[in-house]
């Protein structure tokens, strides 16, 4: 497992595409150094590995697929409105294959 | 406005007051309430008053936290990478109360995206505290928290991933109820993390949280996560008969002795509490002490990051400025988005970002994110346990009254305890779980939680109206301390 790094930090956060300056990078190692301590003693509670995983708040979830029938959806204009750029029905971004990427 | 909704229905009725009235009271309050304490991100000066019916919400204004969805109505979840976004639909329990005749007057500040506990990280500045101004409402949903408190109106909407309307509740002297997981709908609720996200209301009383409630819930076909809630009738529920009822708390969170070094304001805090005890017990509840694993309480703030970050990480990631949202600048996509991202979220998201993605890298899930989850699980049927013998865990809400702005960073601390966090099971488990204003401490007001089994609203609730009825501080007003 590699060490949490200010290195590390600034990687995770560029595959995220966050930039962080200094004092927001040492802000991760310090809380990160909390959770890391507190959850190391977590595999020192007694049969940890054999409690299932809870991923969910409700244990007797239960749902139901809908019928396999089409739908109305919404008009284009409103998927669009919050877009700064478009060109007709389509959002407008610099070319991406042979463009400058 | 300071009234309950009960008497502004009467009122209405009886045409000694309009519509059009308790609006324009509103907008006039929340310009002040603004003013003094920024709480709000929109005020709808152009709302239109709305037909009083039978219904009790009708033709009377509220407030709405700005990670809700509002048609055409600005909703920038108080950050900003949404700063100009405009929803072109309704949340669903949003929908539900304008189908009722309640009018929205204004959209309230929260902690950015709902990820903070202090009411000081969104976009349009921090929200000060309406009982004393160098306090803090706590978050996230601070506005709404103080905007009921400060009178503005009876109700405001909330949401709570960890303790956001619980706890901005306690710290404002107000009511803040949110029910069993799935109970409300959760479309058109930004998503913070989805699994421990609930809907819920801020009010001055247990009955007009019930009544809201009441009109807020019900099954939804666009969240597959809701349930069949139509027997349940909170309102109705109300009659304040809790004989014979049983009530625990325990003992590693309420012991003074558990502190090392306690402040003045915390044995204040757990002294009032146990004040609050007797009064359960003169109501005729049976109240009983019980003891859980120091080592499980102690883990819960680490869990509820490790989770919470995790969750957030991945709702997040749509957030890039190029569908929605102000485009960022640079000469490809991959550049847009990192400018995005980097000049819009606060320093608070984007480190929690990071802890969360690194939580969710495979190499590490095991250790972090699995252990979190299987911790969760051991808190959950810890609480379980309980709730077969008990009707609910009482316990006090924070360490004492709402904390000095100066200071407040947000940060997890070594010194956290678990008494901060507690409310944060209730997430884990998806519990009903409500926060009542028991007393004041220098002034500013502290409060108590119950919480119950899932499914037992009623229940639930019905005591909290028990205990609010032998105790005065039902529909308080903050009066407010101005240090400027």
């Amino acid at each position: 497992m590699p060490k949490f790094t200010k290195e590390l930090v600034d990687d995770l956060a560029a595959k995220l595409l966050i930039g962080l300056s200094e004092e927001e990078n040492q802000m991760v190692l310090d809380e990160f150094a909390i959770i890391d301590e507190e959850l190391s003693k977590v595999d020192s509670f007694p049969n940890i590995k054999n409690v299932e995983p809870m991923t969910h708040a409700l244990d007797d979830f239960t749902f139901t697929l809908r019928e396999d029938e089409a739908k109305d959806s919404i008009p284009i204009e409103d998927a669009l409105r919050n877009c700064d750029k478009t060109e007709g029905r389509e959002v407008e971004v610099p070319k991406v294959v042979g463009g400058e990427n | 406005m300071d009234k309950s909704i009960e008497e502004l229905h009467e009122l209405l009725k009886a045409n000694k007051v309009t519509s059009k009235e308790l609006i324009q009271e509103s907008l006039q309050k929340s310009h002040e309430v603004q003013d003094k304490y920024n709480a709000f991100v929109t005020i709808l000066d152009d709302a239109k008053e709305t037909n009083v019916t039978d219904n009790l919400l009708s033709g009377i204004p509220f407030g709405i936290k700005d990670n809700y969805s509002t048609k055409d109505i600005l909703s920038t979840g108080s950050s900003n990478t949404l700063k100009d976004y405009v929803p072109f639909f309704n949340a669903t329990a949003v929908q539900k109360l304008l189908d009722a005749g309640a009018v929205p007057v204004n959209k309230t500040v929260l902690d950015e995206f709902g990820m903070g506990g202090t009411g000081t990280t969104g976009h349009t500045g921090i929200v000060k505290n309406p009982w004393d101004t160098t306090r803090m409402c706590a978050g996230s949903s601070a506005g709404s928290a103080c905007a009921v408190a400060a009178g503005v109106y009876p109700y405001a909407l909330g949401s709570d991933t960890g303790d956001s309307i619980r706890k901005p509740a306690a710290y404002c002297g107000i009511v803040g109820y949110k029910p069993t997981y799935g109970m409300i709908s959760r479309y058109g609720l930004f998503p913070f993390a989805s699994s421990l996200d609930h809907c819920g209301v801020l009010t001055r009383s247990v009955k007009d949280a019930a009544i809201v409630v009441d009109t807020m819930k019900g099954i939804d076909e666009h969240d597959m996560t809701t349930w069949d809630s139509s027997d349940i009738h909170l309102y109705e529920s109300l009659n304040g008969n809790v004989e014979g009822k049983k009530l625990c708390y325990i003992k590693e969170l309420c012991d003074i002795e558990a502190y090392e070094n306690p402040t003045e304001e915390l044995k204040s805090h757990l002294e009032n509490f146990k004040k609050s005890l007797e009064i359960c017990k003169e109501a005729g509840i049976i109240v009983e002490e019980v003891s859980v694993d120091k080592k499980l309480l102690d883990a819960l703030p680490s869990v509820y990051v490790a989770i919470s970050c995790a969750e957030a990480t991945s709702n997040m990631s749509n957030l890039t400025g190029i569908i929605f949202g102000p485009r960022g600048e640079g000469k490809n996509v991959t550049e847009m988005m990192m400018d995005h991202r980097t000049k819009g979220f606060s320093p608070l998201i984007k480190r929690r970002f990071v802890i969360g993605s690194y939580i969710l890298q495979k190499e590490n899930q095991e250790r972090y994110f699995k252990n979190a989850q299987r911790v969760r699980r051991l808190l959950v049927d810890t609480w379980k346990e309980l709730f077969k013998s008990y009707d609910a865990v009482i316990l006090p809400v924070g360490s004492g009254p709402a904390k000095h702005l100066d200071g407040s960073k947000d940060i997890l601390t070594k010194d956290t305890a678990a008494l901060e966090e507690h409310l944060q099971v209730g997430n884990f488990g998806g519990f009903p779980s409500i926060t009542i204003p028991d007393g004041f401490i220098n002034n500013l007001p502290v409060a108590l939680n119950i919480t119950g089994n899932c499914y037992d609203d009623a229940n639930v609730l019905n005591i909290a109206y028990a205990i609010e009825s032998k105790m005065n501080y039902k529909n308080q007003i903050a009066g407010g301390v101005s240090h400027e």
